[in-house]
């Protein structure tokens, strides 16, 4: 049977996320959670895996206690069990850090066949977990996937990237890694009956003690600012001359500089 | 005292409220207009389980709690009140009086196939000369051998024109009074019942509203529901359950009218500033969001006294008349809001403005939550 770990992130929703009109702070006390949206779609390819070839997906987030309720939401879009590495400070976890983590415990899991993650994260979007975790276990890894096949009987992956000026299409021995674009798939919608089922699926509570390594978090958030947008409606002409006047105006604003 | 939903409830949210921005919403408007049933979401409202959410798996159902299914019809109603409503009618006054009061064939027969969608269920309660009330009226059930004879015509009947199933209250014993009304199951296609013509509604105008006519329309006596002279109680029971329902409706409503406010506010630009900047809209919104959550804790409340197995009849009245009155005035202060362009067809708060008088008035009118929640207090 085909062996699948989806990794998933608990982000905050953005939709939710306010900013301060005066002092541009983020107000955060109100904010809802949820699944990172590409790696909603690894979880769908994991899914889509299982149905079509039977495999076993494990889904792992490494976050902090708080995030508990990601669990049933990534349950309920098929995996069949979850693997919730918890400690406060992986809030302040690098990418880097975050892959190391997710190796040693992947590594606990025991044999896989591949790993899906999402392309990016919706809050940083460093895009480096994926790559760097594989570097870490020591297997291939494809980015931009937006195509994924399966050889039935082989241990290969066929796998679809999508890049700016072409589509490369690579064979992959498995064991592997794939990150995923959104092109790859539409997220299910959880059927009520997939809910109240992810409840009774088993979670394996994992913590950094039990992981045996640990390091200091080494991300330090000093400030966040929401961007703000300030029209100054200046109308210019459209003669060459007037580009002086573009130019004046952006050096005004330290635009340029 | 614990005021979070659960994990569950909580990802049900999120999951109707993907889905409608993804199906239900783009055709409400539509759905609306020309009206239609939105029969082409019907399959897939049936496939994410939500058409009897609160009965047990054997029957087809979730198997979840009531809550569930009045968070569900919240957001729903908060995209298309329509859909919210088709649904509403279907789980509280078809399957409902099915579950609680069905014998296990009734069940295997009726319930499972409204819960999975195979088929809508309609409550035909309300004619010329009865409804709230609960008082017999023209429609009679006369018993003949085997059988029982239905005559007589019923009003206002939600989901008739579309549904599969009907059950009918009619008098078995005129003498008896309320005593004397009993409920039946009715399949569409039996000989002798058939529906009229879809009214041209206010609001709610996707969910197909009709009479049904019974005109010698005979069952065999299997298809009584309960007993003889149950129906006034088979009916009291199911109106209370829809009028949590209903208010679940109201809310959702109310609640997409202070969204499209607080947007709207946002956007419009009078004498240079966003007219969300002026105290006039300010209390407005203030007002709208404050009874807004005055409504949902009423609801909830009502859905968890359901789910605890406590009397809910009272809580039940208290919530309607409250989401439903906070509808109408919501979307009233909503259009205001938004001045003329509230008033064009298209856009949202036209279409709640006119969904929100229905839930004053479906399922008993703001009067008749009075009278039973002051009922309450004298007993």
């Amino acid at each position: 049977m085909l062996k699948v770990i989806t990794c998933f992130k608990w982000v905050m929703d953005e939709a939710d996320v306010k900013v301060d009109a005066s002092s541009r702070r983020l107000i955060l006390d109100r904010v809802g959670y949820k699944i990172s949206l590409y790696d909603r779609n690894a979880i769908e390819e994991a899914a889509r895996l299982q149905e079509q070839h039977g495999a076993g997906v494990v889904a792992i987030t490494v976050a902090p206690p708080t995030a508990k309720q990601c669990l049933k939401d990534a349950l309920s879009r098929g995996p069949d069990k979850a693997c919730f590495v918890n400690d406060p400070s992986f809030l302040d976890y690098q990418p880097a850090q975050t892959a190391a983590v997710l190796a040693t415990a992947i590594k606990a899991q025991g044999d896989f066949d591949l790993i899906l993650c999402g392309e990016g994260s919706s809050d940083l979007y460093t895009q480096q977990v994926g790559p760097v975790l594989a570097e870490l276990l020591g297997i291939p890894c494809a980015t931009y996937v937006n195509k994924l096949t399966c050889v039935e009987g082989e241990k290969r992956i066929i796998a679809e990237r999508k890049l700016d000026d072409c589509v490369e299409v690579l064979s992959v021995q498995l064991p592997a890694l794939v990150t995923v674009l959104p092109d790859i798939n539409t997220p299910r919608i959880p059927t009520l009956k997939q809910v109240l089922a992810a409840g009774k699926k088993p979670v394996d509570h994992i913590t950094l003690d039990m992981l045996g390594s640990a390091s200091e978090p080494r991300l330090q958030t000093i400030s966040i600012l929401g961007a703000t947008m300030e029209r100054r409606r200046l109308k210019f002409g459209t003669e060459v001359e007037d580009i002086q006047a573009v130019i004046g105006a952006l050096l005004k604003e330290g635009v340029i500089a | 005292m614990d005021f979070e939903l659960t994990e569950e409830q909580q990802l049900v949210r999120a999951s109707v409220r993907e889905f409608c921005e993804k199906y239900v919403e783009p055709i409400a408007d539509a759905v609306d207009q020309e009206p239609r049933f939105p029969s082409e979401n019907l399959k897939k409202l049936a496939e994410q389980d939500w058409l009897g959410i609160p009965y047990p798996e054997e029957y087809g159902g979730a198997g979840a709690d009531y809550l569930t299914h009045i968070i569900a019809i919240e957001e729903l109603s908060r995209a298309c009140a329509s859909t919210g409503f088709i649904v509403e009618v279907n789980t509280s006054l078809a399957c409902f009086p099915l579950y609680k009061f069905g014998s296990e064939e009734q069940k295997k027969k009726y319930l499972a196939p409204l819960c999975k969608g195979e088929m809508l269920g309609a409550f035909a309660l309300t004619e010329a000369g009865a409804g709230a009330n609960i008082a017999p009226g023209i429609t009679t059930a006369v018993s003949d051998g085997s059988e029982y004879v239905l005559n007589g015509t019923k009003a206002f009947v939600a989901n008739a024109p579309i549904a599969g199933v009907f059950i009918v209250v009619a008098a078995t014993d005129k003498a008896k009074g309320r005593e004397g009304l009993s409920a039946f199951i009715v399949p569409a296609g039996t000989p002798g019942i058939s529906t009229g013509e879809p009214l041209p509604k206010l609001g709610f105008r996707g969910a197909l509203t009709s009479e049904v006519i019974l005109k010698d329309c005979r069952i065999p006596k299997e298809n009584l529901l309960g007993q003889e002279g149950e129906g006034s109680a088979i009916a009291g029971i199911t109106l209370d359950g829809c009028r949590i329902g209903i208010a679940a409706q109201a809310l959702g409503i109310a609640e997409a009218a202070l969204v499209e406010s607080v947007r709207y506010s946002k956007e419009r630009v009078q004498f240079d500033k966003p007219i969300c900047s002026f105290q006039a809209i300010q209390w407005m919104l203030a007002n709208m969001a404050t009874e807004v959550e005055v409504s949902r804790h009423l609801t909830y409340h009502a859905a968890w006294c359901y789910d605890q197995g406590l009397p809910y009849h009272k809580e039940a009245a208290m919530a309607k008349l409250m989401a439903s009155e906070t509808a109408v005035q919501q979307t009233d202060r909503a259009v205001q809001i938004h001045g003329g362009i509230g008033t064009v067809k298209g856009q949202k708060v036209e279409r709640l403005y006119r969904d929100a008088k229905i839930t004053e008035i479906c399922e008993g009118t703001s009067e008749v939550m009075r009278t039973a929640i002051a009922d309450s207090l004298m007993h």
